[in-house]
């Protein structure tokens, strides 16, 4: 036992390749961040703006457009790129993605429903920007509280059962979307593919800071479970024999990770790839210990996706790209790569 | 009335989306920079004259050809805030799709004025927004001489075409496009059927409500007299023989007439003013076979 727990605490310990590995990758991110701040479409100089020179307008665009869209962008990123690095390690699949649990696809029919229902009576213009989140977060929700009840009888074998059931779940969510899709009007069509496509625009403060609330408490309750990630991948019996409450250790990581998703989507749209590749980087560049892979992931998260914002909002201005088309334009020739490069081994 | 009556209700629907930027079709504060997002409108903007004071369009606005070299805020449903803001303009006016409702309000929250203009896909539609614009860019005189000089003969001449209801008994098959092997056709409520009705004729595909895909079984029994399609809709078929002998049409009277009409997709379901020349133009092609 004492041999064990002499090795635990060794393992825990961060190697000086990934402590420096995680401090470029928070230097990456806030530098990022800066750049996102300083550019966009709209002239603005940040000198003027920290010296108290620019302009109302400029003033305004820069705190109430730019600045909550560069953290939302940033907090997504972080979200996705953390619970897809927890994910892959409680599933024991490399392949494993946030959108696997089915809560994107929850998400998206709540969005579905507001965006091609919502006009037909009127609600979707009387709450205006806030009932398509809510409506996003709400299916969301629904999806977690179906995981639960679902899968609540499986013992710690379970995690199979877990994928199966959200793959289900994903399956059940997209015929209601193809519903919705068949009825939907002309106008109603392109406003769901846009939201399929993620977007950071148009967001609010009012909507940000309550995002940003459930996005960091769940990232905050996912960081612990690391060590028992880390031991998991023994396992799953092993890992319970070492000491690891596997049944808690699921439901934490799982609903951890679907509060973030669920909140993150609602104010983003599906943003594809992100949860999926960003562990992977992170794991190629320092290893596979989840102390270092569950922060290194959510800073690499936030820092590549605040940069694919920034080409999404810049590169064909005054108009933009949706960010999803940029993330997966990326991703998925990586994940072709992964694929092959599994073939290999 | 009871166009008025919807007029109304998606007026106050606006209003309670978005801190009011209903269409009041008042003269606006600063027609200096207006930015656009609507084909119809750029258009009705360089017929009064006032295409200087554009600074943007949007990527339906193709017509004139001049106008897509202005600077472009992209896909109407999909426009950015800082994008249009850092054009500068005093002035947005949009077609009652624009968005997303979320960026409006962010625009809107910098205090630049939004007008928009509600659709509706009939002649007097065209002539309410042309009326509409001249007041809010302060130029109703042009307004009301673009109006007699050009809608009122071509309305007059459409009345001509169709009077008695000569053209009623025709059926007519819009097609957009064609997706996966069959045919996306314009049902009620489209501004397909809005240009149908215009040219006095009947819609084949009325009982289809919005842009549908159809089957080849629904299409022979419609059995419209004419075709009509875009000619980017007709890409999707290949050549205009190829459309002709196409498994979901080849058997309706109009393919076997060869009746089958190409136009200019913006012109016809853009309803800008010179969807009145297609109207007239399809009219005229509908009335000169016999019955």
């Amino acid at each position: 036992m004492r041999v064990i727990a002499h090795k635990a605490a060794k393992v825990k310990n961060l190697s000086a390749n990934q402590t420096l590995t995680l401090i470029s990758l928070l230097v990456f991110a806030v530098a990022i961040a800066t750049l996102a701040c300083a550019s966009g479409s709209f002239d603005i100089s940040l000198w003027a703006i920290v010296q108290g020179q620019a302009s109302a307008l400029e003033n305004n665009v820069f705190m109430q457009i730019r600045v909550p869209r560069v953290l939302l962008s940033g907090f997504v990123g972080a979200s996705l790129g953390l619970s897809g690095a927890a994910l892959q390690g409680l599933f024991r699949n490399p392949l494993a993605d946030p959108g696997l649990i089915g809560v994107s696809a929850g998400a998206a029919l709540g969005a579905a429903i507001v965006i091609v229902l919502g006009s037909r009576f009127g609600v979707g213009a009387t709450l205006g920007a806030f009932l398509l989140p809510m409506a996003a977060i709400s299916g969301a929700a629904l999806v977690i509280l179906l995981l639960y009840i679902l899968t609540s009888g499986f013992g710690y074998q379970g995690v199979t059962y877990m994928l199966l059931v959200g793959i289900a779940v994903n399956a059940l969510a997209s015929v209601g979307i193809g519903i919705l899709t068949y009825i939907s009007s002309d106008s109603e069509l392109r406003g769901l593919t846009f939201w399929t496509m993620g977007s950071f625009g148009g967001v609010t403060w009012a909507l940000l800071v309550p995002a940003l609330l459930l996005i960091t408490a769940a990232l905050l309750a996912m960081v612990p479970a690391a060590r028992a990630l880390d031991l998991l991948q023994l396992g799953e019996i092993e890992a319970s024999r070492l000491g690891i409450d596997v049944g808690r250790l699921r439901y934490r990581v799982i609903f951890a990770a679907a509060v973030a998703v669920g909140a993150s989507v609602s104010l983003s749209g599906m943003i594809g790839f992100v949860g999926l590749v960003i562990p992977h980087l992170v794991r190629i560049v320092g290893g596979v210990h989840h102390c270092y892979l569950l922060p290194g992931s959510a800073m690499a998260g936030a820092g590549l996706m605040i940069a694919a914002d920034l080409i999404a909002r810049t590169v064909i201005q005054p108009a933009e790209l949706p960010v999803g088309l940029i993330t997966s334009a990326i991703g998925s020739p990586f994940f072709l790569w992964l694929i092959f490069r599994m073939k290999k081994l | 009335m009871m166009v008025m009556k919807m007029l109304m209700m998606r007026i106050t629907l606006l209003c309670l989306a978005l801190p009011c930027l209903a269409n009041t079709c008042t003269t606006a504060r600063d027609p200096a920079r207006i930015s656009v997002a609507g084909g119809s409108l750029t258009e009705i903007l360089y017929r009064l004259g006032a295409e200087k004071q554009i600074v943007a369009v949007d990527s339906t606005s193709n017509y004139p050809p001049e106008a897509s070299k202005l600077p472009s805020i992209g896909y109407i449903r999909n426009i950015s805030a800082e994008g249009i803001l850092s054009l500068y303009p005093t002035l947005i006016l949009g077609e009652d799709d624009i968005g997303p409702p979320a960026v409006l309000a962010q625009v809107h929250a910098m205090g630049i004025d939004i007008e928009i203009l509600t659709e509706e896909h009939s002649a007097q539609g065209i002539i309410d927004k042309i009326r509409c614009i001249g007041s809010i860019i302060g130029e109703s005189g042009k307004a009301n001489e673009l109006i007699k000089q050009f809608m009122l003969p071509r309305i007059d001449e459409l009345n001509i075409l169709t009077k008695k209801g000569r053209l009623a008994n025709k059926k007519i098959l819009f097609i957009l496009s064609l997706q996966a092997g069959s045919p996306i056709v314009g049902g009620t409520g489209t501004s397909a059927g809005g240009l149908i009705r215009m040219t006095g004729s009947s819609n084949a595909m009325a009982d289809v409500a919005g842009w549908k895909a159809t089957s080849t079984e629904a299409i022979i029994s419609a059995a419209p007299d004419f075709i009509v399609i875009s000619r980017r809709g007709l890409n999707t078929f290949g050549e205009l023989d190829e459309m002709r002998l196409h498994p979901a049409l080849r058997f309706t009277p109009a393919a076997k007439a060869g009746n089958i009409v190409v136009m200019d997709g913006m012109q016809m379901l853009g309803f800008g003013p010179r969807t009145l020349d297609a109207a007239v133009t399809l009219s005229r092609r509908f009335s000169s076979t016999k019955p």
